[in-house]
């Protein structure tokens, strides 16, 4: 057992991976933050200099759509994991108390699944429920509930119901882990000193699944301030997010100066939340951190 | 005891419980069994209720030039990423667990970030990486970048595997005179096997679902599946992207089903 010894001839197989994180990882964020600060390519333009314009048309927003693209995303994200939130908790409690290991097996295989398929597919599944002559409308006004197709999708709406529907899995999983852990006799104790089972839960394991339900929402957070197809499939005209503004700047108006400029700001704020992500996540588990 | 609880009558709170988690399980399973229904509906647009079964729609796909060059773009891609990802993230996930390395936490937590930072900020990187250096945007430069949001998979499962398996089998063999480079060939390799290969079919399929790290690094007439169903999608919706997307879910079950076998799916749940 060598743990802190000198590193071992094994420590060599780290080098292809190093190599491949350096030159396609590191490195291209690297001119990405660069790009973001020139006003041209400053490799083939000899005339491209550097410059703050890029950040201050986004800080000054004189076009009055930056902000309102970065508080949609803020707020899209954050309704999406509140939502996933409540939806993912009872799912991970039922999954973590479950006895029989069939049914865990089963649930387990129910909440991946939709994991293992792909984003512009579940997002089309989207689409077929919940446009005018999708599934939900169909039904509604073959049952006289409504007379003309309720606007469900080219809207916020339609947006986060898919995206809660896309990120809800690592919600569970991330849930699942913290709750199992929580001591099943905690509650039972409680419950024998005359406590219901309502109050038993709100007062034993909801405040122990604390770190857990932090963990879960900061990481479908993250992942929804970051969603591209769901939103511009889904969102239709209604719907602007910096990840949309990214792709406009990259595609149409082939602009990657301001594009990086603005993929800076996008990470500045996934980095803040990725960090607390650690941190309560290596709290939880000792040195693990991510692994 | 257990004949007392089974009496136990008619419990509401618990009846609204389990029938609250059906109907989570409803939500989260009935779009994809949606994509079916439209996928074998004849009609010309997305209509409900279906009127009838026909593999019209399959037919449609599998003849159509633009789809089926990205499907086997797409599987070609996947299958490099496949082969790289194994080779890459199953030496870092050694190297991370018997190497001895200094700042192991770290290094763990470095080696999973593309997991953690937006797909598409990656993909943003990468293009404007490639546009600086002149490159264009070549089909390596694609498999590459997949393969860097693939490993991390290779990685996690790989340590789950070297982290759960008894360290003094190798112990054991180097005792009995096995050379290192003996116990790892003869000893180590055939136990991790499952968790590199377990990760391996998982970059497979992050591959092939990949959207936001490809949507800046194809080239027109170059785009994987997905940047092709997302292009379509975004004019047509009738019934080859839901067979399109038959296709990937099938072969995503499949995975799911190899997977179970290999090494069973507690190793995810460790996210």
């Amino acid at each position: 057992m060598t743990t802190r010894g000198r590193p071992s001839p094994i420590a060599w197989l780290l080098a292809p991976a190093a190599l491949l994180f350096v030159l396609f990882f590191v490195l291209p964020f690297g001119v990405m933050a660069a790009m973001s600060v020139f006003s041209g390519n400053p490799v083939n333009n000899p005339n491209a200099f550097l410059t703050t314009r890029h950040y201050e048309r986004f800080v000054f927003d004189t076009a009055g759509i930056y902000h309102d693209a970065l508080w949609a995303t803020l707020r899209i994200g954050l309704i999406t994991t509140i939502i996933s939130l409540l939806i993912g908790y009872p799912l991970a409690h039922w999954m973590a108390r479950m006895q029989s290991r069939l049914g865990h097996a089963l649930v387990l295989m129910a909440v991946i699944a939709p994991m293992l398929t792909g984003i512009v597919v579940r997002t089309f599944a989207w689409m077929t429920i919940l446009q005018d002559k999708g599934v939900i409308n169909t039904l509604l006004i073959q049952w006289g509930l409504t007379d003309k197709p309720l606007p469900l999708m080219y809207n916020e709406f339609g947006t986060i119901v898919a995206l809660v529907h896309i990120y809800v899995p690592f919600m569970v999983l991330t849930l699942t882990g913290v709750i199992g852990r929580i001591d099943e006799r905690l509650e039972q104790a409680a419950r024998s000193l005359g406590a219901g089972r309502l109050r038993a839960f709100v007062e034993v394991t909801l405040p122990l699944s604390l770190p857990g339900i932090l963990a879960g929402s900061l990481l479908v957070f993250a992942l929804s301030i970051s969603a591209y197809v769901t939103p511009s499939l889904m969102g239709g005209t209604d719907v602007l997010t910096l990840p949309m503004l990214i792709a406009q700047q990259v595609g149409t108006s082939f602009n990657p100066n301001f594009a990086g400029a603005l993929g800076v700001i996008l990470l500045l704020v996934s980095l803040a939340i990725v960090i607390a992500y650690n941190r309560i996540l290596a709290r939880l588990s000792g040195e693990q951190g991510l692994a | 005891m257990k004949a007392v609880l089974n009496k136990r009558p008619f419990d509401a709170g618990h009846a609204a419980y389990v029938t609250l988690n059906g109907l989570l399980l409803v939500f989260l399973l009935a779009p994809i069994a949606i994509v079916l229904v439209f996928a074998l509906n004849p009609m010309p647009y997305i209509s409900f209720p279906p009127v009838g079964v026909s593999l019209r729609w399959f037919e449609k796909f599998f003849a159509s030039a633009e789809f089926m060059n990205a499907l086997w773009l797409s599987l070609w891609i996947a299958g490099c990423v496949l082969v790289l990802s194994i080779l890459i993230g199953g030496g870092c996930a050694l190297a991370l667990a018997r190497g001895s390395l200094p700042g192991r936490p770290f290094l763990t937590a470095f080696f999973m970030s593309p997991l953690m930072l937006p797909a598409i900020l990656t993909g943003l990187a990468l293009f404007q990486a490639y546009l600086l250096a002149g490159i264009g945007r070549p089909v390596w430069g694609l498999i590459l970048a997949h393969t860097l949001v693939a490993v991390p998979y290779v990685i996690r499962t790989t340590l789950a595997v070297l982290h759960n398996f008894d360290r003094r089998i190798e112990e054991a063999a180097a005792v009995l005179g096995a050379s290192p480079v003996r116990v790892f060939f003869e000893v180590t390799l055939p136990l991790i096997r499952p968790g590199v290969f377990a990760g391996g079919v998982f970059a497979f399929i992050v591959s092939f679902d990949q959207f936001p790290v490809s949507l800046f690094l194809v080239v027109p007439k170059g785009e994987t599946l997905p940047v092709v169903l997302f292009n379509y999608m975004k004019f047509d919706l009738d019934g080859a992207i839901a067979a399109a997307s038959m296709v990937s879910i099938l072969l995503a079950l499949s995975v799911v089903l190899v997977l179970e076998r290999l090494i069973g799916l507690k190793a995810y749940v460790k996210l």
